[in-house]
């Protein structure tokens, strides 16, 4: 598999004493052509992680590597094949879209004016508004439009719809997916919504303290977390061919189970040491995300 | 590229910039007014005594175009913690020299005022015998003070907030401590020792001192 987004071992801290912040040994890996949807609670090292890959960070060590070239070495080059979405809006708010769309266009050798146009047409952004009289949603469409208008190989997206209206977002991930329909583009995208990350991702990766917790295929991670409940618990834990995230007593002695890495077959694993699995429940993504936080936060 | 940085830092730095294109123009012909006004005639000892009561406004408009005019080139970059600039596929020296080559080429608008408004105002007064008029060398140096301020605020303005707070604490904590030092009445020798580093002849400021003359013998 070939990544368009590689780390190994990267280490970066920011600040001193007790309020340091650390990324820990962070070895990601963002195939190629995937949606790959970043998720973590405030303050987990989504954003510094994405400055990181970027260069807008220097890491204290470990390797990064973009679009097959070495960051920071090589900013330049991965910076002109790759579109931003920051946390914020970050092109001077006191120029009209106009003036921002003409600023912007000129570093990008890829430009593409003709579906700049489009999009200025599909989004409703009026030409001479200045950025600082543009609402939340507007803001967030240029941004979009600015960075999908770069026909980059690689779109870095921070949170580019936290704070908008249900209509807004679905304009904007409709652009997006066209876009990567149309070209295989990579997309790494943070969000806390995370139902809309399970909608578009093929790939999710789990962030919690600086450190990654998770990193696997969508159909994956939905698949393997389950809650088990059991009439029944097995003494012996050894050899499972599970991961227990948590285990809750219930009033009747019966069991609720949290696992991860579960297939159908496993049921085995139970009926071979006189245990009885009553239930098997799906999780969905948010349900998944939060149990191995806490698990994760309950094991530090 | 530069061309679209030049475009947004005009944008930026337009309404300052003419404004010190009136007042520089204003200057000259208003020093050649009052000696005009008040009534004691071209001789040539008041013209250069007149004169040197207006030095003073040529190096703080100097000073004040430089400081303005880098304070609106970066600020835009500072204050979104140059998240946009870092993220542009330009090196970062490359983007440095592109706002601050247009900041610069800004800067000569209020020195453009001063050239003009010293020409027209000498070429309208009766300049007495043995005096000579310098509108060029006044605004070279007028160039050179803007210039230098330009860039001392530049380097303060295009650091990161840390180093901005470093520099800015370092300068106020050299001045609190020579004014403290001048009330104890000790410690004259290092007071005078910075002041000659900053002013005197070879000192950085060195520009905004001494005579800024547009007549003189």
């Amino acid at each position: 598999m070939t990544y368009a987004v590689e780390t190994e071992k990267l280490n970066y801290t920011a600040g001193r004493g007790e309020k340091a912040f650390h990324v820990t040994d962070l070895s990601l890996h963002v195939p190629k052509g995937a949606v790959f949807g970043f998720l973590g609670a405030n303050g987990s090292g989504k954003t510094t992680t994405f400055r990181l890959l970027l260069a807008l960070l220097k890491p204290d060590s470990g390797r990064i590597t973009v679009l097959g070239e070495s960051m920071p070495e090589e900013y330049v080059s991965v910076l002109a094949k790759t579109g931003y979405v920051p946390e914020r809006p970050h092109v001077y708010p006191s120029l009209t879209v106009r003036e921002a769309i003409d600023l912007h266009r000129t570093f990008y050798p890829t430009w593409d004016q003709k579906w700049a146009d489009e999009l200025l047409g599909e989004f409703n952004l009026v030409l001479d508004r200045k950025q600082s009289a543009l609402s939340k949603g507007e803001a967030g469409k240029l941004q979009m439009l600015l960075a999908l208008s770069q026909r980059p190989e690689l779109l870095v997206l921070d949170e580019p719809t936290d704070g908008l209206d249900p209509v807004v977002r679905r304009d904007l991930l409709s652009a997006l997916l066209a876009y990567v329909n149309d070209t295989q583009a990579t997309v790494l995208i943070s969000s806390h919504l995370v139902h809309e990350l399970e909608r578009i991702c093929d790939w999710i990766g789990l962030m919690d303290h600086g450190n990654l917790l998770v990193e696997m295929p969508m159909q994956e991670f939905k698949n393997g977390i389950k809650r088990l409940r059991l009439a029944s618990a097995p003494a012996d834990l050894s050899n499972a061919p599970f991961t227990l995230l948590s285990r809750e007593e219930e009033s009747n002695g019966s069991q609720q189970w949290l696992v991860r890495g579960w297939t159908d077959g496993m049921h085995e694993f139970f009926t071979g040491r006189g245990a009885t699995v009553r239930e098997v429940v799906d999780l969905d993504l948010e349900e998944g995300f939060v149990e191995i936080l806490r698990s994760s936060r309950a094991n530090r | 590229m530069f061309a679209a940085i030049l475009r947004t830092q005009w944008k930026w730095t337009r309404g300052p910039a003419l404004l010190g294109f009136i007042l520089g123009f204003a200057i000259p012909l208003l020093s050649l007014f009052s000696l005009r006004s008040t009534g004691i005639g071209f001789a040539a000892a008041n013209v250069v005594r007149e004169m040197q009561q207006y030095g003073l406004l040529y190096a703080v408009l100097a000073g004040a175009s430089g400081l303005t005019c880098a304070m609106l080139s970066w600020g835009h970059d500072h204050r979104g913690r140059h998240v946009y600039a870092l993220s542009l596929p330009v090196t970062r020296t490359r983007y440095a020299a592109m706002r601050l080559g247009a900041g610069a080429i800004f800067l000569l608008v209020p020195a453009l005022g001063v050239f003009l408004g010293a020409v027209i105002g000498v070429a309208t007064a009766a300049i007495p015998t043995g005096l000579h008029a310098y509108p060029f060398s006044l605004t070279m140096r007028f160039v050179l003070a803007s210039f230098v301020a330009y860039a001392i605020i530049s380097a303060i303005s295009a650091s990161s907030t840390k180093a901005s707070a470093y520099i800015l604490g370092g300068i106020g904590a050299v001045v609190a401590t020579l004014f403290l030092l001048g009330i104890a009445g000790v410690g004259q020798d290092a007071v005078s020792w910075i002041g000659q580093a900053l002013f005197a002849e070879h000192g950085i400021l060195s520009v905004f001192t001494g005579g800024w003359m547009l007549i003189d013998v």
